[in-house]
């Protein structure tokens, strides 16, 4: 017993950082309707900083000598605020304007990514514990071992709640913030600067996620990349307990960071962690306004269509088509002769393996305009299909590839009983808690997956006696099957799939209007998409002949989504551009490998602000200006013609 | 001639607001019906109800005999029962062209693995929707957009491009809201030589429109709604002379109501 309050009490003490995080969301959500997917890695930072400032840092000449804990933590706080500020004004706010919720997803999964970058830069790779507040020696009540820094989380968290509940319900900000979140439009006419309210309720969440990474750092470690864990266990709370309902976001995360605590103690880390992601996909499917969800949910449809600018539709010309086509054909068939110098070549093979995923990505993300957030997952499936396949059965590797297959459009079928409900970023969020699933259960079932160290001696892949086994061998395999996927995918989107799937992008009620038939068509894309993702996950396995939780992770999710959307959405070979730039350069330039994840976030990022159309689009789009004579308007004709009968059939 | 949709007592409360009060009607197959009415007399009401939008909470309509009560927005699309919006609501992102070949999704009858080898079958297909939709593009004088987005079209090219649409779905009845809402002159006028073109070809068609002079001149029967009633039904040259409906446009003669919509 005493035992089992020990663990629900450390339960609590997590539970209570999910909460604080929770409500970071809530406030961003509630005014913006955002949901901002950075959110944990400000949990990281504060703590990190708060670090830096106890045991003091310098860059040349500048030093900061080591701080004691009440002037560290305040500057810590302003750090983070102008952290905060910064971010929310120069990329927030302006993206906001820009992009529709879905994209909003992106846009925070991005800057968390940089976030993650950054801090690697600055703090490295190793885990970090911070001091106790007030000493190591717990207190003892009955026998039940309680740390102090427990009573410090306590003591700050219902501190926070108690101000913002007060700040919201008491003061003239609060009522304006209030106003935003009711109706952003009304709330401008009456003069409150939503801009401004917007930017507030971003830096507000971000120095709430920093203060929670402080007070937490010293019972946990923390490291870089812990961002993801805080914002998906963040997110499920907030799931639980219902979008924009703050007193849900913290009754959500503290009972989630309790059952995990307890089912991890008792059970096990994996079963705690599925446990917990199986929740959320259950609430998203049975009630996506949460659990305790209040009836005042924001109207989400009419921002999604109203608030962004659509993109121009934009085609290579028949001609620009075939000679590229023939050019791309020449270049890749010569390639291996003029590249046959090892590390290039192996990253051209792995470029190709990654784009032919990306293909199928294209047929969801743009054509089909849903996002997903966690399509590593099914790189995940075909690859541990065919290495447990060819490695635990003796199966031939085409085997391995079938089984894969099989496997993920069974697993697509059951994601998409609760992906065809949602859309914009519940589709992404419920995408992103399968792949941490996925990626979970690789870390987790070592007697399945071989745990974190995963599974070496692939066989490599063969076929009519044929073994695949040098890197020209594997280029002209990927490439081969890239150029099919191109053709047989371009014939798919240029007929009447092509343009049902465009038409649920951009107005689902007109597209059912019309008798398109869109629960179908959004699970043919999703099957599409996770169909070629499995085959580029056997393929990685068999080129690679090992495969690790970590080459098929949720941070690939998001590589693969920003070569996506660098590249060129809703044009299948525009992504091209982003796998080279983000798998060659690295390559090519070693010293760039440890900017790789910076790098990444940024281009995302900026991609979304400044290249919606992508770098391929962009393109288009400037050969469609060059090309565009001034058009002759024709008078026009104002005497009625008579009815032109059997012209309309 | 048969009847191509038919209400039987249909009833609608929001809340406390009765707003469709026991309205009975059928609409013979090939006529070219207008739906008139003051604001807020219940027009786009009793039109989501045709589609389900609104399910009605009495009464039942009837689609060539089919009776439409549980059915979704795809299946009544797919019997034929084709609408539009009162505000366009065209594909953004797809060029002039493909919006109008986009109507043609329930003609399609090759399946995505015959389009995905782009197969002769769908070869043809597709050259027959695309020149039916270039016809189409002819006729609304709309060539000269063929492939620009739709969202960088004018207004009342985007709600004539809707219609081209609808049309291309080869509907067995068209209902059309509004069609002639934020319309110029000269777009009215195309726009009412190209419903008369798809009622001569054969397609019932229901329009709900303000525009008293389009509707005059087009529809061969008017049905007339006030406070959620239906109050008046017949050809126009009667409508305009029934005393119900003079009241109805607030107790002016309906000669003033027509010389201020034109």
């Amino acid at each position: 017993m005493r035992e089992a309050i020990e663990i629900a009490l450390g339960g609590i003490l997590q539970g209570s950082v999910f909460a604080l995080v929770a409500l970071g969301f809530a406030l961003v959500f509630r005014v913006t309707g955002a949901i901002n997917l950075a959110q944990g890695a400000f949990v990281v930072f504060g703590a990190l900083t708060l670090y830096s400032f106890q045991n003091g840092f310098g860059y040349g000449a500048f030093h900061v000598p080591p701080l004691p804990l009440p002037i560290a933590f305040i500057a810590s706080l302003l750090v983070s605020l102008l952290v905060g500020l910064l971010l929310g004004k120069f990329i927030f706010q302006p993206a906001l304007r820009k992009l529709p919720l879905g994209g909003m997803v992106l846009l925070t999964g991005g800057l968390l990514t940089f976030f993650e970058g950054v801090m690697l830069l600055v703090w490295g790779s190793q885990p970090y514990q911070l001091q106790p507040w007030s000493g190591f020696a717990p207190v003892n009540i009955n026998g039940i071992h309680i740390p102090t820094q427990g009573f410090w989380d306590f003591g700050v968290t219902a501190i926070i709640i108690v101000g913002m509940w007060y700040v919201l319900q008491k003061t003239t900000i609060g009522k304006a913030l209030r106003a935003c979140s009711e109706n952003p439009a009304a709330a401008a006419l009456m003069g409150i600067d939503v801009p401004r309210m917007t930017v507030l309720s971003f830096s507000v969440a971000a120095a709430i996620g920093c203060v929670s990474g402080m007070v937490i750092g010293p019972v946990v470690s923390l490291e870089f990349d812990g961002g993801g864990f805080f914002t998906s266990s963040g997110f499920i709370s907030v799931a639980i307990g219902g979008f924009g309902s703050f007193v849900g976001a913290l009754i959500g995360g503290l009972s989630l960071g309790t059952i995990e605590q307890l089912a991890a103690g008792y059970v096990s880390s994996l079963f705690s962690t599925t446990l917990a992601l199986g929740l959320l996909l259950v609430v998203l499917i049975w009630k996506p306004t949460g659990l305790l969800g209040s009836g005042s949910q924001r109207r989400v449809d009419v921002r999604d269509a109203s608030v962004h600018a659509y993109r121009e539709a934009l085609r290579l010309s028949r001609k620009g088509a075939i000679i590229g086509g023939i050019v791309a054909l020449v270049v890749l068939a010569v390639l291996p002769f003029f590249l046959n110098t090892g590390g290039i070549l192996s990253s051209i093979v792995i470029t190709g393996i990654l784009f032919f995923a990306i293909l199928g990505l294209d047929i969801l993300m743009g054509y089909g305009g849903q996002v997903s957030l966690g399509h590593a997952a099914f790189l995940a499936v075909g690859a541990y299909s065919a290495a447990i396949m060819t490695t635990r059965y003796g199966q031939a590797p085409i085997v391995g590839i079938l089984v894969g297959l099989v496997v993920a459009l069974a697993c697509a079928t059951v994601v998409s009983f609760v992906t065809v409900k949602l859309r914009g970023h519940y589709m992404a969020l419920a995408t992103l808690a399968f792949g941490l699933l996925v990626d979970s259960v690789a870390v987790g079932a070592t007697g399945l997956s071989g745990g974190p160290s995963g599974i070496a001696g692939i066989p490599h892949f063969s076929m009519f006696g044929y073994t695949f086994d040098t890197q020209v061998a594997n280029y002209y395999l990927v490439w081969g099957l890239v150029v099919i996927g191109v053709i047989v995918l371009s014939c798919l989107v240029r007929s009447n799939f092509g343009r049902a799937l465009r038409a649920i992008r951009t107005d689902q009620t007109a597209a059912r209007a019309l008798g398109i038939n869109v629960p179908r068509y959004k699970l043919m894309a999703f099957l599409i998409s996770a169909g070629f993702a499995s085959v580029a996950g056997s393929l990685y396995a068999y080129y690679f002949q090992f495969i690790s939780p970590e080459m098929v992770s949720t941070q690939r999710s998001f590589e693969m989504v920003t070569m996506l959307v660098v590249g060129g959405e809703t044009t299948l070979v525009g992504p091209v551009i982003g796998a080279v730039i983000l798998t060659l350069l690295p390559t090519v330039f070693q010293p760039l490998a440890n900017f790789k994840t910076l790098a990444e976030g940024l281009i995302l990022v900026g991609a979304l602000l400044y290249l919606p159309s992508g770098i391929f689009g962009g393109i288009l789009a400037a050969m469609k200006k060059k090309g565009d004579r001034p058009v002759q308007t024709p008078p026009v004709q104002i005497e009625s013609t008579p009815v032109r009968e059997g012209v309309v059939r | 001639m048969s009847v191509a949709l038919q209400g039987r007592n249909l009833d609608k409360w929001f809340g406390g607001l009765h707003a469709i009060r026991d309205i009975s009607f059928s609409i013979q197959e090939g006529s070219l019906i207008g739906l008139i009415g003051p604001n807020g007399a219940g027009k786009s009401t009793l039109f989501n109800m045709f589609t389900n939008l609104y399910p009605p909470d009495k009464g039942t309509v009837e689609f060539f005999g089919t009776n439409l009560a549980g059915k979704t927005d795809i299946e009544i699309a797919e019997l034929g029962l084709i609408r539009t919006f009162q505000t366009a609501r065209v594909f953004a992102e797809m060029t002039v062209l493909e919006n109008i070949m986009a109507g043609s999704h329930l003609s399609v009858h090759s399946n995505p693995w015959a389009q995905a080898f782009w197969l002769p079958g769908v070869r043809r297909e597709e050259a027959g929707i695309r020149k039916k939709a270039e016809a189409l593009l002819g006729v609304l004088g709309l060539e000269r957009y063929r492939d620009e987005s739709a969202t960088n079209l004018p207004m009342g090219s985007q709600k004539l491009l809707e219609l081209a649409r609808a049309v291309m779905a080869g509907p067995r009845v068209l209902l059309l809201d509004e069609p002639a809402a934020g319309l110029n002159d000269s777009e009215t006028a195309e726009l009412a030589r190209l419903i008369t073109a798809v009622r001569y070809a054969g397609t019932t068609i229901v329009v709900v429109e303000h525009n008293m002079s389009l509707i005059m001149g087009i529809a061969e029967h008017v049905l007339v709604l006030d406070a959620g009633r239906l109050i008046a039904e017949g050809p126009p040259k009667e409508i305009q002379a029934n005393e119900k409906v003079i009241e109805a446009y607030v107790g002016r003669g309906l000669d003033t109501v027509l010389a201020e919509a034109h």
